[in-house]
């Protein structure tokens, strides 16, 4: 637990960070285009209350942070040594797939994914994991696109 | 009674093979995720939405409903046997029947959680079966300033009452009205927000972001956080319950249903607080006290049936308003409604009427689904048991596999899967400064609806913003708002916390 009147940062930064997402609502609503005809309810008027209530909140946050941070809060959370590692191996399989699937098909992808994501959780027989990973998305890309009808992107991509 | 007769005619719909099958595959499935750690009903509902392109309305709710319950049946399992809950609402469970497992009497706990769940989840369909056609025919003379009312109560207990702050709570209630703004604007046609992303105009669907904060939030956040429990797996014993254990369990389990079911039916945002609000009764009303985990006991049997129990009858509960308001009171609610509406169906009093056949197959569906998941999980606990193997490096992935899928298959854009990554890392916050997360999903699917209310409400009132205090019905939700935020204070006020540690 931080002490009395400290000032966390960390907390504070998600006060002002809200605080600044109301500013960029009630900016965007500004400048919506008029609207034409008879118009009861503005379409600005909901984004301005959103708005108003974000910052309002973000306000209460910040004071919170500033003085001894966010009430009801467990603050002894100190991360696990390596946690860091392993959420930039499934942060990187995430991106991967994102980027790749378009190029490499879908089973290449999620089976990268898939590798990728057991090796941030620990595992450490990545030409295993790959292999398991293809032989988990090839049903489930056979039963989406054959009893679902969802078609995803190709097998693998012709050029492959 | 035309009740029983509609009842009929559901189970008639209901037992035919076809739907029988999506039963038997919700519960079967619903069971699983319940059993394993990370994977909530929500999340798999969000995942399997995509069938509702393919599958008959009818089906399709049926296995989600089944889903939706048999998660509450088996996230007690893994709470029991491992001290991971699977669920969050089975966090109390995890408290006394771990305990009862540490102590050898692990398969009693199991039982009383089973046989629990099924008679709560019984009797609460009973209470659905009675009570949702006359709340849907009051509902009926709601006008929109009724429903805004409403819709304004549902932000604030949702935000309010979860949670260990109501500060926080509305943070996330407020991010969760963002999100829900971007997009087109169906009154006025103007998209907003969109930052001049294409993809951004359709708006953000409500699966990416439960996956972005429930899947990829979830994981990222247990490799940063939470280290592994290294503390082992306890024996199954036999489930036999003795002439003491049922004498215990049953007034338990019925005290749990009449708390659960109610919460389940108003926002409260799931059932948390429901359990926790019978375990502490079971506390204080049991004979043998010393048995609490608080007092250093063997592991009391009332608080693993009366928690179980109100956890069923809540998740049942959540249907009511649901089905005859369109309102869904938790996430995997919410989730739901997003299934009703692909298949362009508007929960609500209508749907009585429009669709009387579907509401009326799918609580028939619901009592059978009670058998089924009695059947699966009592006999077949050892089976399920097995499932805790896999382990935690594939478990995981196959989950972020599975996002990806249900993301991407939704409309085939990169674009949305670096929004879930996105989402994701928002999560891993949210999570680690105690932000609740069902405020975000009711907040966005909620808010479009609360803006479209306002607007028909003041067209009608040509602009009178007084409105939603001067129409009775609107006045009455609109006080009841103002006690929800005062209530938590009161409680506080009072020394009550609704904390599993006390």
């Amino acid at each position: 637990m931080a002490a009395p009147r400290a000032v966390v940062p960390t907390q504070l930064a998600i006060g002002i960070g809200l605080i600044v997402l109301s500013a960029v609502l009630a900016v965007g609503a500004f400048r919506f285009p008029p609207e034409m005809g008879f118009v009861i309810l503005p379409a600005y008027v909901y984004p301005y209350a959103v708005a108003g209530f974000l910052c309002a909140v973000g306000v209460l946050l910040s004071y919170q942070a500033l003085s001894g941070g966010f009430r009801e809060l467990d603050g002894s959370n100190p991360g696990i040594a390596g946690g860091k590692l392993g959420a930039a191996w499934v942060t990187g399989g995430l991106l991967g797939v994102a980027l790749l699937i378009n190029l490499i098909g879908f089973v290449l992808a999620a089976g990268l994914l898939f590798a990728c994501a057991a090796r941030g959780f620990g595992s450490r027989h990545p030409l295993r994991d790959l292999a398991i990973g293809i032989a988990l998305t090839l049903p489930i890309y056979w039963l989406f696109n054959a009893g679902l009808g969802v078609s995803l992107p190709p097998l693998v991509n012709a050029w492959i | 009674m035309d009740i029983l007769a509609n009842l009929a005619m559901g189970f008639s719909a209901a037992l035919t093979p076809i739907n029988l099958m999506w039963g038997f595959v919700g519960c079967l499935l619903g069971t699983a995720i319940g059993v394993l750690p990370g994977i909530g009903p929500a999340l798999t509902v969000a995942l399997l939405l995509p069938i509702t392109a393919k599958v008959d309305p009818t089906g399709a709710l049926i296995m989600f409903a089944g889903i939706y319950y048999g998660a509450q049946f088996g996230g007690s399992t893994t709470s029991i046997l491992l001290n991971t809950p699977g669920e969050s609402s089975s966090m109390v469970t995890a408290l006394e029947g771990n305990l009862m497992a540490r102590n050898g009497r692990a398969g009693p706990a199991l039982a009383t959680a089973a046989i629990g769940s099924f008679v709560a989840g019984t009797i609460a369909t009973i209470l659905l079966t009675l009570f949702a056609p006359l709340v849907a025919r009051l509902a009926l003379n709601f006008g929109p300033a009724e429903y805004f009312a409403i819709l304004v109560l549902s932000f604030t207990t949702v935000s309010a009452v979860l949670g260990a702050s109501m500060l926080r709570g509305f943070a996330s209630l407020g991010i969760g009205l963002t999100i829900g703004m971007i997009g087109l604007d169906s009154t006025s046609g103007i998209a907003r927000y969109t930052l001049g992303v294409p993809e951004l105009v359709d708006g953000i669907e409500v699966v990416l972001v439960a996956v972005g904060l429930f899947a990829v939030g979830e994981a990222l956040y247990s490799l940063l956080y939470q280290s592994e429990q290294a503390e082992g797996r306890h024996r199954l014993t036999s489930l036999w319950m003795t002439r003491a254990d049922w004498k215990r369990s049953v007034p338990a389990w019925l005290r749990g249903t009449f708390i659960g079911f109610p919460f389940g039916s108003i926002p409260a945002g799931g059932a948390e607080i429901p359990t926790f609000l019978s375990y502490s009764t079971e506390r204080k009303l049991s004979r043998y006290p010393k048995e609490f985990s608080a007092n250093k006991g063997q592991g009391a049997i009332e608080g693993v049936a009366g928690p179980e129990a109100a956890n069923n009858a809540s998740a049942t509960g959540s249907l009511v308003p649901l089905l005859t308001l369109g309102i869904p009171t938790s996430a995997t609610a919410a989730i739901l409604l997003a299934a009703f509406q692909n298949y362009n169906l508007q929960p609500g009093p209508m749907l009585f009427e429009t669709s009387a056949d579907l509401v009326w197959t799918l609580v028939a569906s619901l009592y059978i689904g009670n058998v089924i998941l009695l059947v699966l999980n009592l006999p077949l606990v050892g089976l399920w048991v097995k499932l805790l193997q896999i382990p935690r490096p594939y478990l995981n992935a196959g989950i972020l596999v599975f996002a990806t899928i249900g993301v991407y298959g939704m409309r085939h854009s990169s674009f949305d899967l670096l929004l879930m990554l996105a989402i994701g890392w928002a999560g891993v916050l949210m999570r680690r400064f105690d932000f609740p997360v069902a405020p975000v999903i009711v907040g966005m699917l909620l808010g479009p609806m609360a803006e479209k209310q306002l607007r028909n409400a003041l067209s009608i009132s040509e602009g009178d913003w007084t409105i939603f205090f001067t129409q009775p019905i609107s006045a009455f939700f609109m006080a009841l708002t103002l006690l929800v935020l005062l209530v938590p204070y009161l409680l506080h006020k009072r020394g009550i916390k609704l904390h599993e540690d006390d």
